[in-house]
């Protein structure tokens, strides 16, 4: 079918086209390839620099000899006071510890069943009308920032919500609690979800085919199935919790108290770090220095467990189901 | 209707339990949209009369809510996003890439892979405060490396100052002169030299032994004479590039911590990106005979940008909320006298303002915290905009 | 080649020169550089009544894993001429096909052992430079899959990638490719416009294009016309036929009227075994094999 002239035309191109050097590919690959695994590396290194940043500081609190605090103490004592001019300092840890639970309590208690609700809803009930506005509504919880919620816990939920309804102090515990819920509550949405619509859809027909009511076929079938992946949003959300600062610092005051009463103040382990950072007598090497180092170091142990559990967890079964 | 294995008690038990249910799902569907709703409410009718024009523009004034405004805090807030995008994308888009595109064959470097994706969603649950930390040891004290910056030392290492003398002359003008060396403690004024004044103008400042022996009866010349003897100021004029080390508490320090924040985000974002283009167009990259690079530079990522984009905003609209690392390394800045010149000044953000703001006594202010929010609000909801307009422009030209 | 970390760089050595000496024609002042088309003769000079071979597999096993999907493979491939491999699904004809070009190198668990040779070229030698490789040896997949760029830029991708050509060249190149591909006079209008608004037939020989544009020697057609509607379908036929009197082809189908429309010989496979393989006609007429017979006939697959 080739033409006269299209066979002239071949001809033309039928040159020699040098090929491009070798050198600099080579060159620039191994550049680029360098960088890139740089960059795996940093993350890496991120990691590790949290770790033996919190570690040394740590050993420098509890090696300073002017105080002599051992770790046990630390951990077990149950006051807490730094800077105090009369009487001895104490430097017991679990007030803190017990202000962080009794906020993340709280907010577990609202942001578990609520989101693992409003992730049944979506994944096995949704009305497309119902779902066209709830998944908004989350969408915009989880992207308000955590200011928002602290300036919401301490002027309306403490004033309007609990101060109604009984001997609520202005920071406390439950205010902030109900906001880092309020907070959380997205996050175990959007994973518990994930974890409730990777199961696959023949286990439901099967239950569905034996003439199981819904309700059944979810609580009997689907949560079961998706049980790792709902405990790994949980453990999330849990270190996610822990780990809130804002609303605390807002909300929940800066008296550390070893109570399991949620009415009064109770300084969390985040509160009292920004507590420490705003002080104007932060000197690098002063007691204030490492003690924020000590606590944040218990801190990062929570959460990073906490964490790493959950992250294992998700990526088993996200193993199971792909 | 009964069957052999149920009463039809038990069987209507069932189904009342389901529906039951069913309209608790609902209950609480509502009340999940209904917080939202009285959230929103309340920082609406809290703050909503006193947005304005004035607020916008002013500045952060003590104890006068009324004449108070975000204007610093907003241009501080951009700023630092800018700063942080720019420190954490090139990272976490070439993590992604190293993540995505490149998996090794041999058994160790797989493991390396793993350990590195299970760090990043690691790092993604870290709380903020603890990058707070880790910025102030690393950026704002760099590791104790170099001495700390105190107010009566000028910091070790130092570009784009120009340093100063100033003082009061008999007149009571205030002139100034270059200072030769800044570290020089004992410079005391005994010779005539050039001096410019408050006018801008040149001139030679006199030197007497005395005050007696200055002539009083010449204003002009009063202004241009000083007493012998004295230690004049030291004030240092900063350019658009000024820069020193250790960082200390500057916006540089904060944007390189907001960085490490958002980068598991980023990464995060950007390997969705990179997953979503489609293995096909790869493998016909691979097949026409371009290296495993060549591959990703000329198909994969003009793919994948759209997401490279959509995942960068996500990350800078976290970034814009986040209070505690800029709190940790900056301090509670509510005003500065200059404003942001440069890259080792201090700046208010938003999500600080708002929380000082909030715990400040005055009541007024706990309106302007409001109205502040909203402003923030409409920030993250502009910015959201963006990046859903540009997802949906670019995935019609992928087609 | 694939280095130590399992990558596909650049290869250090010029491995693939002395594979464009065996194949470059018998035009002797042809320098030593690649030609864009060189006509492809066999230092394996056969007796003239046989045709070259372009490509020749010896012993050739092919596994995933522990799966092995290619049983001791023997062929050869003439030049110039359209092959075609048929047989049911998963029989292995697309894992030969990948071999050839060791596209198979992505995925982790694929290994082969055995020789396919194409001029005095081992393919599977690991030191073989597999990006110059797979620009002698242009592929065509089964669904188009244009890069969502440009027409222009799609063909241009190759010679881009691998030549120092300046503009006027590329401009020549690429339209010599498209009218080659037979879609020049389509889109000749529209060469700024993204490649994905063409049709799926217009996409399928834009891929064509694309592939010769770097001048290959051998096409490999992995079941071209599967995703394209019957009239797309035969002037993608009539195309291949066309390009047969310049490259060698390999074409996988599941179409047997397809494969005795478009082919030369014929190789049919089952359960990752060469059943079969001779001149098309004699093969769909006059099988030799019972089971070639039962699967032209239509008795399974």
């Amino acid at each position: 079918m080739a033409t006269n002239s299209q066979h002239d035309f071949e001809k033309a191109l039928l040159r020699n086209y040098e090929l491009k050097s070798s050198l600099w590919g080579r060159v620039s690959e191994a550049l680029v390839m360098t960088s890139l695994v740089a960059c795996g590396v940093f993350s890496l290194a991120i990691t590790v620099g949290i770790i033996v940043l919190l570690v040394t500081q740590s050993v420098g609190f509890f090696s300073n000899a002017d105080l002599a605090i051992d770790p046990i103490t630390f951990l077990t004592d149950t006051k807490w006071s730094i800077g105090q001019t009369q009487g001895t300092p104490r430097y017991g840890i679990l007030p803190l510890v017990s202000g962080t639970f009794r906020i993340t309590g709280i907010a577990m208690l609202i942001s578990l069943p609520v989101g693992l609700i409003c992730a049944i809803y979506l994944s096995e009930y949704a009305s497309p009308r119902v779902r066209s506005i709830l998944k908004p509504t989350l969408e915009i919880l989880a992207g308000i920032p955590t200011v928002v919620l602290g300036f919401f816990a301490i002027k309306f939920i403490t004033p309007y919500m609990l101060q109604s309804i009984g001997e609520f102090k202005t920071f406390n515990a439950a205010s902030a609690g109900i906001a880092v819920g309020i907070l959380c509550l997205p996050l175990v949405t959007s994973l518990a979800e994930d974890a409730l619509r990777s199961v696959p859809d023949s286990l439901r027909e099967g239950a569905y085919g034996l003439g199981s009511t819904r309700l059944e076929v979810t609580l009997k079938v689907v949560v079961p199935a998706a049980l790792s992946g709902i405990i790994s949003a949980f453990l999330l959300a849990l270190s996610r919790a822990i780990g809130e600062t804002m609303v605390v610092a807002l909300a929940a005051g800066s008296t550390p108290t070893f109570t399991a009463d949620p009415r009064g103040p109770s300084q969390t382990m985040t509160g009292f770090i920004v507590e420490t950072f705003q002080s104007e007598s932060l000197e690098p090497d002063s007691i204030g220095y490492y003690s924020m180092y000590a606590v944040a170091a218990v801190l990062f142990v929570f959460t990073f467990t906490i964490t790493l559990i959950g992250q294992l967890i998700r990526m088993r079964y996200q193993e199971v189901y792909s | 209707m009964a069957n052999f294995y149920s009463t039809p008690r038990s069987e209507a038990n069932r189904k009342s339990k389901n529906s039951y249910f069913s309209v608790l799902c609902l209950l609480v569907c509502g009340l999940v949209v209904m917080t939202l709703v009285l959230l929103l409410a309340s920082i609406f009718i809290t703050g909503g009369n006193w947005l304005s024009w004035g607020f916008l523009f002013a500045n952060h004034l003590e104890d006068n809510p009324e004449q108070s405004g975000i204007w610093q805090a907003i241009v501080g807030s951009i700023a630092m996003c800018v700063l942080c995008a720019i420190c954490a994308l090139p990272i976490g888009i070439g993590t992604a890439i190293f993540l995505e595109e490149f998996q090794p064959r041999n058994k160790w470097l797989r493991g390396l892979h793993w350990l590195v994706q299970l760090n990043i969603n690691n790092l993604a649950g870290v709380p903020s405060i603890v990058y707070g930390i880790l910025g102030v040891t690393a950026f704002v004290y760099m590791f104790s490396y170099f001495p700390s910056i105190t107010p009566n030392d000028p910091p070790s290492y130092e570009i784009g100052a120009n340093y100063r003398y100033q003082m009061r002359t008999l007149g009571g003008d205030i002139v100034n002169f270059p200072c030769p060396d800044k570290t020089d403690k004992s410079f005391r004024v005994d010779q005539p030299l050039e001096a410019v004044d408050s006018q801008g103008n040149v001139f030679m400042l006199k030197v007497v032994d005395r005050r007696s022996a200055a002539p009083k009866n010449d204003p002009v010349l009063l202004n241009q004479t000083v007493v012998k003897g004295k230690k004049p100021s030291l004030y240092a004029e900063k350019s658009f590039f000024y820069f020193h080390l250790p960082f200390g508490k500057t916006v540089l320090a904060a944007g390189l911590t907001l960085g490490l924040v958002i980068l598991p985000i980023v990464i995060i974002a950007s390997q969705e990106a990179l997953r979503a283009v489609p293995a096909s167009l790869r493998e016909a990259a691979l097949g026409m005979g371009a290296t495993q690079w060549e591959a990703v530079r000329e198909v994969v990522l003009p793919a994948a940008t759209p997401g490279f984009m959509t995942g960068a905003i996500l990350a800078m609209s976290r970034a814009v909320g986040e209070a505690a690392p800029v709190l940790a390394v900056m301090g509670g800045v509510l005003v500065t006298t200059n404003g942001l010149t440069h890259l080792m000044a201090k700046t208010p953000v938003l999500p600080v303002t708002i929380y000082k703001w909030a715990g400040d006594e005055n009541v007024g202010f706990e309106h302007l915290a409001a109205a502040a929010i909203i402003v923030l609000l409409v920030l993250l909801l502009v910015m959201n905009s963006v990046a859903i307009l540009i997802r949906s422009r670019y995935e019609k030209m992928l087609g | 080649m694939t280095n130590h970390l399992g990558l596909i760089t650049r290869a250090k050595t010029e491995k693939t020169m002395s594979w464009s000496q065996t194949l470059t024609d018998l035009d002797q002042d042809q320098p030593k550089k690649t030609t864009l088309h060189s006509q492809a003769s066999s230092p394996h000079q056969k007796s003239p009544s046989e045709p070259k071979v372009a490509i020749a597999i010896k012993s050739f096993n092919a596994f995933y894993g522990d799966f092995q999907a290619i049983h001791d493979v023997n062929l050869n491939l003439p030049v110039k001429q359209v092959t075609a491999f048929i047989g049911p699904s998963g029989c292995g004809k697309s894992t030969l096909l990948k071999w050839i070009n060791r596209m198979n190198d992505i995925v982790v668990s694929a290994n082969a052992t055995g020789s396919i040779k194409v001029g005095d070229l081992q393919i599977l030698d690991r030191q073989t430079d597999v990006v110059d490789l797979r620009r002698r040896i242009g592929m065509v997949f089964q669904k188009p899959n244009p890069f969502p760029k440009t027409i222009f830029d799609n063909v241009a991708f190759g010679p881009r990638l691998h030549f120092k050509i300046g503009k006027q060249d590329l401009a020549e190149l690429v339209e010599w490719s498209l009218r080659k591909a037979a879609v020049w006079d389509e889109v000749k209008d529209r060469l700024n416009k993204s490649a994905l608004g063409l049709s799926g037939g217009q996409q399928q020989r834009l891929c064509i294009a694309r592939a010769i544009a770097s001048g290959p020697e051998i096409l490999l057609m992995d079941e071209p016309c599967s995703a394209l509607d019957p009239g797309s379908t035969s002037r993608v036929e009539d195309l291949i036929y066309e390009l047969r009197e310049q490259y060698t082809i390999v074409m996988v189908t599941h179409n047997m009227q397809q494969a005795s429309r478009c082919s030369d010989r014929t190789a049919f496979f089952f359960k990752g075994e060469v059943i079969e393989e001779g001149q098309t006609d004699q093969v769909f007429t006059n099988p030799r094999q019972k089971k070639t017979e039962d699967y032209v006939t239509g008795k399974f697959g």
